[in-house]
């Protein structure tokens, strides 16, 4: 019997992408349950009491944590920091997989936990997700390429190069790293095999906006930490769990899947 | 007028009023209506005054907002009610499972989904931004008390010319503000409590110019076992009020949306429009559906128009019971407040449940994990009275009967048909190919992607016919959305709107009976089945005779479409005095349509899919260029507005579904704004392909927007197919391909580059609103 694999999928007011991060996995065979931050932190009814090393992968949904009215993702990150530290901290460092999707990436640069270039977790968020170029909420479909060399859990079933469809959904989801450092920074997550998403058009070149929805640094949509446990992206492969989610479906032969299928499996797939 | 002589304050330690309507002559009743902000006539106050003399008291302050918020025409449908019975409110077709704050349908054996439009016209009119945000919080309230989960936003808007340069209205502010401030609150609450805003419209038209209409639907699932009634479960329930707090924000909301906009509007109505916090709502979205989904509550209704005043009477009397309410328990966001305004205050993100009392403790317990404030305030009881207590002192005692039996009127009506070929007069066209392209260009015609783009039309991972189809980045108009609600069916829901204010404002008949045709054509046109409609009716005063007429005859023309396809309406709204001092905004009844779809793989989106594929019109075109969007552009007047034939519909409804599922139809697009020129460019747009068609006359054959029409493409192999489906009209157009629109006719053949087509049509809204 294949093992059972446990996912996290960790909310809090505002979070609301958790319904399809949820579906995500359980499609893929896995058994998600929806947390809310107070169940980690002993803050419920005693029944409802989690603990978050019980879990194989922990999943940041979508949304806007707490209303984003601080900077994205930064009160949710407050908490999680505040009451939680430590566990997270050995949860990522036992290798677990985590994924940031969306807000969920705001989270994880906001945490610390990526891109994490001096070890597991640094005090300060060493990047940012700024305000996309256009100044403006984007919701549109965005074509990605797989750019890792094979470090990252959730691509092992995508090959580097490949194209995938995820469609994007931010205001702020331009990827940026401290002036001044930034040009190191960027060869140290190339050298480190860390990107892992890239925005680019239909021919698989680096295109600007529309396909680069946000002005990202180098149209970089995702990165992993340099282990590869650790995923954020901006745009959302839960939204893309079936064909007839795809922007243009309607115009090609029927595919059995939609895109964004294979990256929860893959990481499914490593923990068993 | 001095009437401090008729108010006697009772010797209380806070403000508690009793008014002496016996003593007031009927200048004095008519003043105190007003200055008191209760918007009843004079009639109305005479009873109310008859009421409390036969039981031998003066009414209080609590007592008389009260009553004026429950007859309000916002909530009571006065005006309108006689009229909504006679035609619409008795359709059924055995599928509708609750006509509750929404109206709930079967979707399939297992789950039902519900549905409701409302407006939030004169709240958006006075702050943008806030009005537009509350009125998605409302309309999501609506359908969360049903216990479903909302899975769908749909917004039409109503504007003046976004590119007004005039004088305006006093009191008025430019379209172009309004249009930023409303779309950027429906973006700002919608994406914050995560429910896609899939479909909309954006309209505009001198008569919005002083009053803009918002108009704001949602669409639920919800597990059948699961439905909630909007009522008390019995005697002894506990009366549980939870999420947002009540303060100052939203008096006076109802009765302000019964009354014409002024220009003094804005300094003595901005304290009506309530305030909106989604991060509020979201975690009270997830602990209603919990508590309702664990069976811990009898019923749950929401708080919108009239606050608590209204809910606990309806919740009560829709049990069958009374109810006692300690009103100082109520949690505030400020101190100071008067019990009138506790009990009338329309705060947003607010809930009533009513709950068993040994349920209680686990309900407060799972809002508590959500950081949700719930707090009991009541309890159910017998009999029909609903008694309110400030700090012990009994401040309201009111009849259920006569709290919310509101009146009813029968208004005079009177009824201009305006329609008539005879007095037409055609405009002065410029060249076809110009004429095609200003069209597209024209702001009630252009890409709305400024729009959808900023709205989360994708959340909840279920949008499968999207706002927009075809080539990516290059995407065309859809004619429906089409979201797959649950992640374990393929069955569907398609929803689309029909609208047309022009039509109406020609023969507000005619113009009912198209926006029903429009809705159901649109759903038709992806692969859905219509199943039910949900209708927004703007207009203006009903106390002018021509006004009610107008209303009459567009509900009287939904109605004789809708019956006859057998399409309920389980819910719904009328907002009126949709006027100011420089006139009414055109009658606008908004319908949006729900259809079914069996299978949503099988779904067809409106872009041209493949070079060769044929091309074809389904229905006929009649010389019908009333209220089209080719008079409208150039000058043209009065005209034939488009008919509806509703055999002719339903004939093609049924052969047009057939064909759709037997999998014949390639691409499919509904005829209607600027007619099949537009139709088939839109097409051409999302194929990223052009396309050539034969056509008669050019003016009606391009730009009459005859109702039940569809454009259809066909691959040449399944030609035969198709064609044997229909007995209904049907016409080769011509084929797909090319880098143009190549129009033939007598006398020669227009060609509109394809790239000029995008580029009058995707960027026009972009430079308007800068």
């Amino acid at each position: 019997m294949m093992r059972e694999v446990k996912v996290c999928v960790l909310r809090i007011e505002g979070t609301n992408c958790e319904d399809e991060t949820y579906q995500a996995f359980a499609s893929v065979g896995a058994l998600p349950e929806k947390v809310h931050l107070k169940q980690l932190l002993g803050q419920c009814p005693s029944d409802l009491r989690r603990e978050l090393e019980d879990y194989d992968i922990l999943a940041l949904p979508g949304g806007f944590s707490a209303g984003d009215y601080v900077r994205a993702g930064a009160i949710f990150a407050a908490r999680m920091k505040s009451g939680l530290r430590r566990e997270l901290v050995s949860f990522v460092e036992e290798g677990r997989p985590v994924i940031g999707i969306c807000n969920g990436f705001q989270i994880l640069v906001e945490l610390g936990l990526l891109p994490a270039l001096d070890g597991t977790m640094s005090e300060e968020p060493q990047a940012a997700l700024y305000t996309n170029d256009s100044g403006r909420f984007e919701c549109r479909p965005t074509l990605l390429r797989q750019e890792n060399g094979g470090g990252c859990v959730f691509t092992s079933e995508l090959p580097e190069g490949s194209i995938v469809m995820c469609p994007s959904a931010h205001a702020e989801g331009k990827l940026m790293l401290p002036r001044g450092r930034q040009k190191r920074m960027l060869e140290r997550l190339l050298e480190n095999d860390q990107v892992v998403f890239r925005y680019v058009d239909p021919e698989g070149r680096y295109a600007g906006y529309p396909w680069c929805p946000n002005g990202s640094l180098h149209n970089i949509a995702g990165i992993c930490n340099p282990s590869g446990n650790v995923l954020g992206m901006m745009p959302h492969p839960e939204r893309a769990l079936i064909w007839e989610t795809h922007p243009d479906w309607t115009r090609w032969e029927r595919r059995g899947e939609g895109d964004g299928l294979s990256i929860f499996r893959s990481a499914v797939r490593g923990v068993r | 007028m001095p009437l401090d002589h008729l108010f006697f304050k009772r010797d209380v330690p806070f403000h508690l009023l009793e008014v002496d309507l016996v003593r007031a002559s009927d200048d004095e009743m008519r003043a105190l209506s007003r200055e008191m902000g209760l918007s009843l006539s004079l009639e109305e106050m005479q009873r109310i005054r008859d009421h409390f003399l036969g039981m031998g008291r003066r009414p209080t302050d609590v007592e008389l907002e009260s009553i004026a918020q429950a007859w309000s025409e916002h909530c009571c449908y006065k005006s309108s009610k006689v009229i909504l019975r006679e035609h619409i409110l008795g359709i059924d077709n055995g599928r509708v499972l609750s006509r509750g704050d929404a109206g709930v349908m079967e979707f399939d054996e297992e789950y039902g989904y519900a549905l409701r439009i409302e407006s939030h016209n004169h709240p958006s009119a006075i702050e943008p931004y806030g009005g537009a945000a509350t009125g998605i919080g409302g309309i999501v309230r609506d359908v969360l008390c049903m216990g479903a989960q909302p899975v769908a936003l749909i917004d039409p808007l109503f504007f003046g010319p976004i590119d007004h340069r005039g004088e305006l209205p006093p009191g008025t502010k430019t379209p172009k503000y309004l249009v930023s401030g409303v779309v950027a609150g429906i973006r700002d609450y919608g994406n914050r409590i995560g429910i896609p805003t899939v479909c909309g419209g954006l309209y505009f038209d001198e008569s919005y110019l002083g009053n803009c209409l918002v108009n704001v639907g949602c669409v639920g699932i919800v597990r059948r076992k699961d439905l909630r009634r909007n009522a008390v479960g019995g005697v002894g329930d506990r009366l549980i009020l939870c999420g947002g707090r009540t303060g100052r924000d939203g008096i006076h909301g109802v009765t302000f949306a019964s009354a014409e906009l002024s220009s003094k509007s804005e300094e003595e109505s901005r304290g009506a429009v309530q305030l909106g916090d989604p991060i509020t709502k979201e975690p009270l979205i997830h602990a209603c559906l919990e508590v309702s989904s664990l069976g811990l509550i009898n019923g749950m209704k929401d708080l919108g128009g009239g606050g608590l005043s209204c809910v606990v009477g309806e919740m009560a009397l829709a049990g069958g019971c009374g109810a006692e309410v300690h009103l100082d328990r109520v949690p505030l966001k400020e101190s100071g407040l008067a019990p009138w305004e506790v009990w009338v205050s329309e705060s947003q993100e607010r809930m009533m449940l009513a709950a068993s009392e040994e349920n209680v403790g686990r309900i407060l317990d799972l809002f508590a994990m959500w950081d949700v404030e719930a707090t009991v305030i009541g309890n159910v009881v017998p009999g029909n009275e609903v008694v309110l207590f400030w700090q012990g002192e009994k401040v309201f005692r009111v009849d259920l009967d006569f709290l919310t039996k509101g009146p009813e009127y029968c208004r005079p009506c009177r009824v201009e048909v305006r329609s008539s070929g005879e007095r037409a007069l055609a405009p002065t066209l410029p060249p076809l190919g110009q004429a095609v392209l200003d069209l597209l260009g024209d702001p009630n015609i252009a890409s709305k992607e400024w729009v959808f783009r900023m709205y989360d039309h994708e959340v909840r991972g279920g949008t499968v016919v999207k706002p927009a189809s075809g080539v990516i980045n290059k995407a065309g108009p859809s004619d429906a959305t089409v979201i797959r609600p649950l992640p374990d069916r393929e069955r569907g829901l398609a929803l689309a709107l029909g609208v047309n204010p022009w039509f109406c404002g020609l023969d507000a008949f005619r113009g009912g009976m198209s926006a029903v045709d429009e809705a159901c054509r649109n759903i038709i046109a992806v692969g859905g089945r219509p199943d039910s409609l949900t209708d927004c009716l703007n207009f203006g005063n009903p106390e002018k005779p021509e006004r009610l007429g107008e209303l009459r005859e567009a509900v009287a023309g939904i109605g004789r479409v809708a019956s006859f396809l057998e399409l309920p309406i389980p819910s719904g709204n009328v907002s009126l005095y949709n006027e100011t001092s420089r006139g009414s905004v055109l009658p606008t009844p908004v319908v949006l349509g729900l259809g079914l779809v069996e299978d949503v793989r099988r779904c067809v989106t409106t872009d041209l899919k493949r070079k060769g594929n044929l091309l074809y019109q389904v229905g006929e075109t009649k010389e019908e260029m009333g209220g089209s969007a080719l008079y409208r552009r150039y000058g043209g007047k009065g005209g034939t507005v488009p008919d509806v034939s509703v055999e002719v519909l339903r004939r093609s409804m049924e052969q047009m579904h057939e064909a759709m599922v037997k999998g014949s139809i390639a691409s499919c697009h509904d005829i209607s704004d600027g007619g099949l020129a537009i139709a088939v460019a839109e097409m051409c747009l999302g194929g990223d392909i052009g396309a050539s068609i034969e056509i008669g006359p050019p003016v009606r054959d391009l730009f009459s927007e005859s109702n039940s029409r569809w454009v259809v493409e066909v691959e040449p192999g399944r030609e035969s197919e198709f064609l044997g489906s229909l007995t209904v009209p049907v016409r080769r157009l011509g084929r797909v391909g090319g880098r143009a629109l190549s129009i033939t006719m007598e006398g020669g053949t227009v060609r509109v580059p394809l790239k000029e087509m995008r580029k009058a049509w995707s960027g026009a809204l972009d430079r308007l609103m800068g």
